[in-house]
């Protein structure tokens, strides 16, 4: 258990500072922003209290947001992201009980199920994100585009994560 | 009151979840951002400390750009300057022939401004480049000075510029005498101090004294009587009883010339004509 701890705590730090001194910075064409801290959220286990799942992502959004001066942006997402979780992926796999392993990945969902996860929340992400940011609507079509390509683009980050944390093991 | 409680936990998480929504949303509606709290905004202790290691990594990426972007303004700068430069010559040029047109009247002696392009001091013959050519009514053997004395003379010139032999140039000789005195030496440059010269051949009764101004003797009608060249300052070597030689130096800076007086001699024509005259010449 204070394992599991420890393994999300590094997780957390490197994907925040990553977030803010690499990702941050990037921007493709104005409109594809990488948003890979949510890995965390995607990576935590599916035995976890909702509680615990909101009170950690609510944090990690706030300290994005501390570390890309969008205050509150990222806590509101994070925080709604978390709540969507179990749902979310109640719609793909409905018997997380029957998980042999509460870690969400490529393994224990199996390819199929793991993808349709990632890119829902991804999506739902960035739409959260970028319609927070927004607030208004007048925009929409940059929205869109916007939306769209930080999906894209962050989807195809995180899934270089999950072949990187897969070698390692 | 069990109930209450019961209901509590049952719904916890929607209680946990509207708390954080109210948080985060009372941080996303302080628009006024003077409001922020310091921990919050990267300017806080942890965000700014992040932010300053991982710069002093990726600083360095950019410096390629930012070299390419200051060399850009550099050159640019640069070039605003030698307009505001040139600018101010062309001022200068006027002022200056403002001043002088009252001399012009009286004279045969009219000036042309120019400003020295090209400068040399440290070769054994030395010369000077000018700014205005045979368009701006310089010719060949024209005296040159600047304001505070002898330059040299107008060797070659081309439409727009024109070559000057310096004073420090040992080809030459420049006619001159003590103020106050009537008796005429030959100015040359010795080739080792671009602010001495020498005064040759002045006649052994000449008194002189250290500080003695040297001016030009008027007798080469390249440059009119007067003009201040030199301060004696020592007797040099005299290799010769009835000539001695004086150490002079020279008043016009040679190391930062600029504008200068091109020295135009309007009865030049005339004086020409009289000594290639073949009496005259036969008469010499």
């Amino acid at each position: 258990m204070a394992k599991e701890i420890i393994r999300f705590l590094i997780l957390f730090v490197v994907l925040t500072v990553a977030q803010a001194v690499v990702f941050n910075h990037l921007c493709l064409f104005n409109v594809a922003v990488p948003l890979v801290f949510i890995y965390f959220i995607i990576k935590l286990p599916v035995n976890l209290s909702v509680n615990w799942t909101m009170t950690v992502s609510f944090l990690l959004g706030l300290t994005v947001d501390i570390f890309s001066n969008t205050q509150g942006v990222n806590a509101l997402a994070c925080t709604v992201l978390a709540a969507v979780r179990l749902p979310l992926l109640r719609l793909y796999f409905p018997r997380e009980d029957d998980m042999a392993n509460p870690d969400p990945s490529l393994q224990t969902l199996g390819p199929g199920v793991y993808m349709k996860y990632l890119v829902t929340m991804v999506t739902a992400y960035c739409t959260l994100f970028f319609l927070i940011e927004a607030f208004t609507f007048h925009l929409w079509l940059l929205m869109l585009a916007r939306i769209v390509a930080s999906s894209l683009l962050t989807f195809v980050i995180l899934l270089a994560f999950d072949s990187i944390t897969a070698k390692i093991r | 009151m069990r109930n209450l409680l019961n209901f509590l936990l049952k719904y916890s998480s929607w209680f946990v979840f509207a708390f954080y929504v109210v948080l985060s949303c009372t941080l996303l509606f302080q628009r006024n951002p003077y409001q922020h709290h310091v921990f919050l905004t990267s300017a806080g202790v942890v965000a700014s400390g992040i932010n300053q290691m991982s710069s002093n990594v990726t600083g360095y990426f950019a410096l390629r750009g930012i070299n390419d972007d200051l060399q850009r303004q550099t050159a640019q700068l640069q070039k605003e300057v030698l307009d505001l430069r040139a600018q101010v010559r062309r001022y200068r040029e006027l002022q200056l022939q403002d001043s002088l047109r009252t001399i012009d009247s009286v004279s045969t002696f009219n000036f042309i401004i120019a400003n020295a392009i090209s400068n040399s001091i440290s070769r054994p013959y030395n010369y000077i480049t000018l700014n205005k050519g045979s368009l701006d009514g310089i010719r060949p053997e024209m005296g040159v000075m600047d304001q505070n004395g002898v330059v040299g003379v107008v060797n070659v010139v081309s439409d727009h510029y024109s070559r000057v032999i310096s004073m420090l140039n040992p080809n030459f000789r420049l006619s001159c005498k003590l103020r106050g005195t009537e008796t005429p030496g030959s100015l040359v440059w010795d080739g080792i101090d671009p602010t001495r010269a020498m005064l040759e051949e002045l006649p052994k009764q000449t008194r002189f004294h250290k500080g003695d101004t040297v001016v030009t003797s008027g007798f080469s009608s390249v440059f009119p009587e007067g003009i201040p060249v030199g301060v004696v300052e020592y007797r040099a070597r005299g290799n010769d009883d009835n000539f001695f030689t004086l150490r002079v130096r020279l008043l016009s800076d040679f190391t930062s010339l600029s504008t200068v007086k091109v020295i135009s001699n309007t009865a030049l024509a005339e004086i020409r004509s009289v000594e290639t005259d073949p009496e005259t010449s036969s008469g010499n």
